[in-house]
Parts: C-alpha cells; sequence; structure tokens
C-alpha cells in the first residue's frame, strides 16, 4: 500500500476510506503479532519446562544426580541407558510419524520463508518437536533453540492458513512465530526479532518488520510473566582493560571460525557416516545414545545443554587446560554424532559450550603468556562462545545483540564483536554462510547468491506457459494446417494424436505449398528441445538461449502437451518472479 | 519460576467463593472442640530474643483478646525432632514455628496438617490475602511468615578506612586481614565461597550440585583456611565480634542486630545473605485445629506483624506488613534497612533451597569433614 496522500492523488481522494484501510491493516497485523507471540511463547514455556522436568526425572540435571550421588549402580546405569533409551524412542517418532523420516528444524523454516516451499504437516511437525523434548529430555548433546524456531514457525504457519489478510501472510507469520520462540526462550525481544530477519527472512521489510516486532515483545512479556528470572547470563566484567587486547579478540574470532568449521563439517560428515553404516535409521540415535552415555561416565560435562559447564567455563581455574582441551574436543564429537545419528535437536546450545570452553582455554592461554595485557578470563570465554556460535548460524547480528541482552554488559559486548566478525568472515569463505545453508544446498537448494536465483532454481516455467498455440494431429493433410497458420503468426505447429500426447513438431518453414495433401506425419520432425513440469525458469533461460527455434513445448509425464513457452515468456517468468520478491521485501502496509 | 504463584492465586480464588461457607463451618466446629482442648494452644518455637518478640507480638495479645493460654515448647528445627513432637494419635504439640525446608520434609512425611488458605486475613482495603504475601508464601502444610538471613558482619574497629563490602573480601585476607568466624558446617561458607567468583545468585545450588562446584568451593575455603576460627551456637558471633577474636564473622542476622542495639561496632554485609523462610505449619491430628487456625491467622495480621518486627530485625511476608514497619521499640531506630528482604538487601540474595539442603545433607557433611582433617594437617 502507497502513504495515504499519494493514493488519495489516485483514488479521487477519498480519504476516509483510505484511513479506514490504512487502520483496519495496522489492527490486523498487530494481532497477528500479538495472536502468534501468545501461542507460541506459551508452547515455548511448556517445552521448557517439559524439557527440565525430564532431566529431573532422569538424573540429566546436576541437582537430581547429586540426589544420588552415593547409589553405586542407579547413576552409573542411568547414565548409559537414559540417552539410549531416549535415542530409540526419538528414532521411532522421526521413523513413523514425520514424513521427512528426519528431524525439523532451522532449515526447514529458511526455506519455507525463503522460497514459499509447502510447510510440512502438522502431525509431522508436533512429532518432530516431542522428538525433540525426547531427545532433550534424555540429555542428547543437542540444542534446544533449533527445535524451538521449528515450532514457532509451525504455530505461525496456523495463521497463515487465514487467507484474509495481508499479501505475503506467509513468511510474515512464520517470522512472528520464529521471533517469539526466541525472544521467550532467551528473555532477549531484540534478538528474537534480529534473528527473524537475518536468518530467516534475509530482508527487512516494514510489513513484516511491525508483526515481528509486536510477537517478539510478546514472547517476552508472557516469559517474564512465567519466569521471574535475571538475564540468563550474568558476568562480572568490568571493561576491557588493555586496547591490545581488541588484536587477540579479533584472533580469537579467526581461531573460532577454523573450530567452527571443522565443527560443522563432523556433523555433515557424521551423517554421511550414519547413512553409509547401514544401521537402520530407527536405531541410529540409541547408537549416539550409547556412546553418548558411557562418554558422560567419564566426562559428565557432555550430558544435555551443559548449562553449569558454561557458567564453569567463565571462572578461571574450574579447569585445567588440558582438560579443557579435552572437553571441547569432546563435546564436538559427541554433538557431531547424536546430531549425524539423528536425535532431534539443534547446534546452537552446544556450538555455545563449544565455543566457551575454547575460549576459556586461549584466555587461559593468553593469561599465561601475557599476563600483563590480560583483563579477565570471562572476556575471552564470552568472545569465544560467541564467535564459534556466530559462524555455525551464520548470524553475526545476532550473536552480537543476544551477548547484550544476555550479558546486559556494554563492554563485554564490543569486545565480542570483534570477535564475532571475523569468525563470521573467514567461516563464510572457508565454509559457506552457515550450516544451515550447508544441509540446504545438500538438499539442492543454493542461497549463496541469495534468494532470487533458488526461486528461479525451483519455479517450474509450466506456470508460465503459452496456452494458445497451433496443434494439428498426425492423420491431417498438410494443408489444413496451411489455412490455420495463415490466419496465425505462429512459425511452428505440435504435432499430437487424439490424446494429446506429443509426438513431434512441425515448421512453417518446411511446408511445400504445392504439396499440400501429404498427411502431416511426412513432414512432422522430432522434438529437440522439450521442457517437463519439472524444468525451473532458469534452466529454460539457458536452454532458450541457445535454441534456434520459436517455442519449446511443455509436457507432462504422459507426454501430454500442456504448453508452450517462447524466450518471451521466459523473460516475463523471470521478471515476474523477481517483481513479488521485491514486492514483498519493499511492503509497508 | 512462578507458575506455581498462578496456580496458588487461582486456586485461592477458587477459595474465595467458598470463603463464607468454610467460615461457617470452622465456626461450627469450634463451637464443638473448644470443650475437649480446655482452651490452650501449645506451640514449639526458637527461644531467645526472637521467641521474646513473638511473645510481644502474638501469644500475650491472642492470649489476652481469646482468653486462649497458650504453652510454649522449645524446639531445635530439626525433622527429627518434629517427628518425635507429632508423633502419635495424641502429639504434644499444636502448632510450630518451622523453617521452611523442614516443614517441606515433614509435610512429605504426613507429619503437618493441610493447610487451609482460607483462614488468612486480606488486608486492609480489600486485597485478597494471598495477594499481599510474597510470591510462593502458602504451601501444602504451612505460610510463610517471616525471612531471617545469615549474614557477614565485621568489627567497625578493625577496618576504620576502607570496609569490606561483598563476600569476596570475607574472602581476600589481604585486602582485609585478620581472623574469620564461619560456622562448622558446610551451610553458607560453601555458597559464599562459590559467590565469590562471581557466579550468579540463582545458579549458586545447580553448580554445587557437580563435583567440579564443590572443589571450586572448597579451593576458595582453602585459601583462608588458617584465618578460620569455628563457631557452632549461633549466640557465638557477636561474641566472638565484641572480643575482637575475629574480624569478621558468618551469623544470623537477628543476633547482630540485637548486639548493635546494645551498643557493639558491628556492620552487616548483606550482599550474598542467605535467605531462610520461617513458616506456621499445624501439627496433624491435633485437636485444637481451630484455635491453631485462629492464632494463624492473627499471627499474620499485618498488625502484629508489624509489631514483631519492631521488635526484632527479621522481615514479615506481608506487604502490607512491610508498610507499618517504622521504629525499633525501644532505641527508636529505623527498622526497614535491618531487614533481610529491604528492598536494597533482597536484590542480592541467596535464597536457601530447602530441596537441595535436603538431598545433599550426607554429601555436603561428608566433604566438609574431609576437607576438615585434610586441612587440618
Amino acid at each position: 500500500m502507497y502513504p495515504i496522500d499519494y493514493y488519495t492523488a489516485y483514488t479521487g481522494g477519498n480519504i476516509t476510506i483510505q484511513i479506514r484501510a490504512v487502520i483496519y491493516k495496522v489492527v490486523l497485523i498487530a494481532l497477528v503479532g500479538l495472536g502468534i507471540g501468545t501461542i507460541t511463547s506459551v508452547t515455548v514455556v511448556g517445552f521448557v519446562e517439559l524439557v527440565s522436568w525430564l532431566n529431573d526425572k532422569l538424573l540429566i540435571s546436576a541437582k537430581s544426580r547429586v540426589q544420588h550421588e552415593l547409589s553405586a549402580y542407579l547413576l552409573p546405569a542411568m547414565t548409559i541407558l537414559v540417552p539410549s533409551i531416549g535415542g530409540l524412542l526419538t528414532g521411532w517418532m522421526l521413523q513413523s510419524f514425520v514424513e521427512h523420516k528426519r528431524a525439523l528444524g532451522p532449515p526447514d523454516v529458511i526455506l519455507q520463508a525463503q522460497i514459499h516451499s509447502p510447510a510440512a504437516s502438522f502431525k509431522s511437525g508436533v512429532a518432530s518437536s516431542l522428538a525433540a523434548v525426547v531427545s532433550l529430555g534424555c540429555g542428547a548433546s543437542v540444542g534446544q533453540y533449533g527445535p524451538m524456531v521449528y515450532l514457532g514457525c509451525m504455530l505461525g504457519n496456523m495463521f497463515a492458513r487465514f487467507k484474509i489478510l495481508l499479501p505475503n501472510i506467509g513468511p510474515i507469520c512464520i517470522g512472528c512465530g520464529v521471533a517469539a520462540a526466541i525472544a521467550t526462550a532467551f528473555n532477549a525481544p531484540i534478538a528474537g526479532l534480529v534473528f527473524t530477519h537475518e536468518v530467516i527472512l534475509r530482508h527487512y521489510s516494514i510489513q513484516a518488520f511491525a508483526p515481528i516486532t509486536v510477537a517478539s515483545v510478546t514472547g517476552y512479556v508472557i516469559a517474564k510473566l512465567f519466569f521471574a528470572r535475571e538475564a540468563l547470563f550474568l558476568v562480572n566484567f568490568d571493561g576491557v582493560g588493555h586496547s591490545y587486547e581488541f588484536l587477540f579478540f579479533a584472533i580469537e574470532g579467526a581461531l573460532c571460525a577454523f573450530l567452527a568449521v571443522l565443527f560443522m563439517r563432523s556433523i555433515l560428515a557424521s551423517a554421511k557416516l550414519a547413512s553409509r553404516s547401514g544401521i537402520h535409521k530407527m536405531l541410529q540415535p540409541m547408537l549416539a545414545g550409547l556412546i553418548l552415555g558411557m562418554l558422560a561416565l567419564v566426562f559428565p560435562d557432555v550430558l544435555g545443554i551443559g548449562r553449569e559447564t558454561l557458567r564453569f567455563a567463565t571462572i578461571e581455574g574450574a579447569f585445567e587446560m588440558s582438560e579443557l582441551v579435552l572437553l571441547f574436543s569432546i563435546k564436538m564429537l559427541v554433538t557431531a554424532l547424536c546430531i549425524g545419528f539423528g536425535f532431534a535437536g539443534g547446534v546452537f546450545s552446544p556450538a555455545l559450550l563449544i565455543g566457551i570452553l575454547f575460549g576459556a582455554w586461549y584466555g587461559s592461554a593468553v593469561a599465561y603468556l601475557l599476563p600483563e595485557y590480560f583483563s579477565s578470563i570471562e572476556v575471552y570465554a564470552v568472545c569465544g562462545m560467541m564467535a564459534l556460535t556466530s559462524a555455525v548460524i551464520g548470524a553475526p547480528l545476532t550473536t552480537i545483540i543476544i551477548v547484550f541482552e544476555l550479558t546486559r554488559n556494554y563492554d563485554l559486548t564490543v569486545a565480542a564483536m570483534v570477535s564475532v566478525v571475523f569468525s563470521n568472515l573467514l567461516a563464510w569463505h572457508l565454509f559457506g554462510r552457515s550450516l544451515f545453508d550447508r544441509q540446504l544446498l545438500a538438499r539442492g537448494f543454493d542461497f549463496v547468491a541469495g534468494r532470487d536465483h533458488t526461486i528461479l532454481d525451483n519455479t517450474p516455467i509450466v506456470n508460465f506457459a503459452r496456452q494458445s498455440y497451433q496443434v494439428c494431429y498426425m492423420d491431417e493433410p498438410v494443408k489444413v494446417l496451411v489455412e490455420r497458420l495463415a490466419t496465425h503468426s505462429n512459425a511452428q505447429a505440435m504435432v499430437v494424436n487424439r490424446n494429446n500426447t506429443l509426438l513431434g513438431i512441425i515448421r512453417r518453414r518446411d511446408i511445400n505449398h504445392s504439396a499440400t495433401d501429404i498427411p502431416i506425419a511426412a513432414l512432422m520432425q522430432n522434438v529437440d528441445l522439450c521442457f517437463d513440469q519439472t524444468t525451473s525458469i532458469s534452466q529454460a533461460m539457458l536452454q532458450l538461449h541457445r535454441y534456434k527455434g520459436d517455442v519449446v513445448p511443455v509436457i507432462d509425464v504422459k507426454k501430454s502437451l500442456l504448453g508452450v513457452v517462447s524466450e518471451s515468456e521466459a523473460i516475463q517468468a523471470y521478471t515476474q518472479t523477481l517483481q513479488n520478491l521485491r514486492e514483498e521485501e519493499n511492503a509497508v502496509l | 519460576m512462578q507458575f506455581s504463584r498462578l496456580c496458588w492465586y487461582l486456586s485461592s480464588l477458587l477459595l474465595l467463593g467458598m470463603n463464607i461457607n468454610l467460615n461457617a463451618e470452622s465456626q461450627m466446629q469450634s463451637a464443638a472442640a473448644t470443650p475437649q482442648s480446655s482452651q490452650s494452644l501449645r506451640i514449639a518455637s526458637w527461644g531467645g530474643a526472637y521467641e521474646n518478640s513473638q511473645r510481644i507480638a502474638y501469644f500475650e495479645p491472642f492470649s489476652q483478646a481469646t482468653g486462649i493460654a497458650i504453652e510454649i515448647v522449645q524446639h531445635n528445627g530439626t525433622l527429627a525432632q518434629l517427628r518425635q513432637l507429632a508423633k502419635g494419635s495424641e502429639p504434644q504439640l499444636d502448632l510450630i514455628d518451622l523453617s521452611k525446608g523442614v516443614a517441606i520434609a515433614g509435610c512429605k512425611e504426613g507429619l503437618l496438617a493441610r493447610f487451609d488458605i482460607s483462614i488468612l486475613a486480606p488486608a486492609e482495603g480489600a486485597t485478597h490475602a494471598l495477594e499481599d504475601f510474597y510470591p510462593d508464601s502458602a504451601f501444602e502444610c504451612g505460610i510463610t511468615q517471616l525471612i531471617s538471613a545469615i549474614v557477614i558482619a565485621f568489627d567497625d574497629r578493625a577496618f576504620p578506612g576502607d570496609k569490606p563490602s561483598s563476600v569476596s573480601d570475607f574472602f581476600d585476607t589481604n585486602k582485609f586481614p585478620g581472623k574469620r568466624g564461619l560456622r562448622r558446617d558446610p551451610e553458607a561458607a560453601l555458597e559464599w565461597a562459590l559467590l565469590s567468583y562471581g557466579v550468579p545468585y540463582g545458579q549458586i545450588y545447580d553448580l554445587l550440585s557437580t563435583k567440579r562446584g564443590l572443589d571450586l568451593a572448597f579451593a576458595r575455603l582453602s585459601s583462608i583456611r588458617e584465618d578460620i576460627i569455628w563457631w557452632e551456637r549461633g549466640s557465638e558471633p557477636p561474641e566472638l565480634l565484641a572480643t575482637k577474636k575475629v574480624v569478621m564473622s558468618s551469623g544470623y542476622n537477628g543476633r547482630f542486630f540485637d548486639r548493635q542495639m546494645k551498643g557493639l561496632p558491628v556492620s552487616i554485609i548483606w550482599q550474598g545473605e542467605i535467605i531462610e523462610y520461617a513458616v506456621w505449619s499445624i501439627i496433624k491430628g491435633t485437636k485444637a485445629r481451630t484455635i491453631a487456625e485462629d492464632f494463624i491467622r492473627f499471627a499474620t495480621l499485618p498488625k502484629q506483624m508489624a509489631l514483631q518486627a519492631s521488635h526484632i530485625s527479621y522481615g514479615p511476608t506481608r506487604y502490607s506488613a512491610w508498610r507499618k514497619i517504622g521504629l525499633h521499640a525501644v532505641t527508636k531506630q529505623p527498622m526497614r534497612n535491618h531487614m533481610p528482604n529491604a528492598v536494597e538487601h533482597i536484590s542480592q540474595a541467596i535464597v536457601k533451597d530447602p530441596q537441595w539442603y535436603a538431598s545433599t545433607e550426607e554429601l555436603r557433611q561428608r566433604r566438609f569433614e574431609k576437607w576438615l582433617a585434610k586441612t587440618q594437617n
């Protein structure tokens, strides 16, 4: 919609109607944000509570483990059995109830928002989310934010079904859900807003910005109502002591990039290993759970989200330096194993833990080598945590905002910012934008050059095929065709049988006007280029560019003719598609 | 987590509807029970200045108003003693003042009667009673009535210049040299040791649940081991400070306050205060249940709570009672900033986790004794 005065000039000055329309849309946008924000936030609170309840009952959380500290068998037995059985349950839930046979997560959300691909069924979404609750509840080394992002997207989609509202309602609803989920889980509304735009929507339109902000704030308010908690990650930090330390933060960021790439590659490699292993998909997570459980007997820090370990990493003297290296290496391997072998969960929380352990190690190393130039271990730990995470999720701005909202510490944010950007820069070159984008690439969706290409690669040209073209039947004489062609400018005609099956093509220039009694079959030529329902706009453009003829037929799997495409249809398809995207990205109301 | 608060609030709203009915019923019961209970109420309390403040604010005014005699029994606050006092079909006790942790444990064992929130009087001006209490004050077997704290106090004479102001300073013997008094028990010491590393208040018990957390805490205690003087009874810490045997000591905030009012130059470090709740609970099977309920209703009236707070520096759990707190009854000093739940103190408090205490009793004692034995050599 245009601004009011601009619009009124067009519509003969009926300003009342225009104002009414604007108010209607503003109210609607606010209601969409409020509705999705509320539902998502309450669901996310339930998700978190359920996971922590399971953690307590299944002896995953530190507080529950300490109660059975004396028992010789119970704790070790539970440590091995709980993740294994959790794995089996997860495998069963994913294979039986999710149509994709895997956990749904941020890549699926990105795909929906970017190229408007159809959402997975509600049943699949619920099953995947419950599988994530089981995985996290049983202490799998996976994150909780990925499943929450999907949960937000799924609930947002419920609203998108009411098509009464606005153009582009789909991505807006998804965005609202995601923002509310992040705002609730982190107690961080700005991070929710920025994450949604940076990772999911990847553009900033006022039309989307307003409802997403409303949803984000709603999530935050509801989270406050249920958990009266302080900032999630309070750190005592009085500022960077020496200006040279910013150089150390930059180097730390670069090192984190390498570690992040290693982490992401391990996840991809582990998934490959799982698919080649020949183990039934339902049993794969159980195997990962068993290995995790056995490792956790010696290193309990690798179980679950590791909230306590995250805190210990900011305390000087909590770990030996060698212990830090051991722990972040094991956590990385175990997480790759858990995700690759099909536990349902994200990468964000494990990335935080690996990053902070590495940061603590780096900080200790700096303190050891240059004790005079060192402010405190906390700042190095937090820089490491955010630098690694940012490279994994491909969202520098979000991570910087998260540091700010989680620690409420300005100096710390400025320090972490330096590490984050260097990590992102390097990881982008070494690996790609994020783990999500690489996972999508493996499924055939390439977002490296933005979504324009992906959409052109994934929109079939058949939607734009022309329906007016010359048809003739095999058994007709050529003169019938000559008469038809006389009234049209077409240079070609499609030859079909009575079932509309494409048999060949006949060109105007091949017709000899002195011999028009012969049957069409005699002049018909084979089709040298032909599109089908899967041919995308970009494929069509590429092939048309080299094509000598006039139009290209489009057929379905049974070879029935669906229409024809010439270069002008392809250009039309191209501009129309891009124009739709630009309209979405610049929409105001 | 305020979910339980919400539940209580909703259930209390429901009960509000039935209130009139319940009251009518309890009056009938009261009439029937009175002759048997021979108009007396047996209450267990803690003795000392604290019991004294209760006598002035609750016991005597209640007896005067109702003619019911109150018999005081003293107890040491342990679950073992509660079991003894509450056992059998004819318990030796009707009502008890307990720490919340023990009350929760006693409730689970079925020693305490189910608490009926409708007996609480609403505050003046129509707010419903529970809304006037701190969140989570009411629980299955009682009502939280009072807040006390374990704190660190220091001798003002020992530090004329820079004064210690945080728990970290307690462990910093370079900056603030001198002996430290600590209870010969892991209580409070472990929390403070970990807090001194910069751990947020809300995460202390999670971290203490891990071996790494306990190791860190004991490492911190080891760093001041040679300067620790152990105390065992609550009356000792002010004495240790008065006689200059220590420059800082842990202790109960009410005890320090009592000596402050009598002129001892000590100051309290409120940062890291460890807050404990006291609750009123009715013994299961008592024949004087209705009288006990009447007493709880009386003893949680804002006016009476504020009266107690003018004698001792333990804070009431009712907002309207808090608003009535004025000056000390004898010294006429303003009382509010001596209370553990003053706004400026409570934001830096560790709230003692009764569940954690109950489940780690053995572990803490074992690790503590082991550490003591190791460091004494």
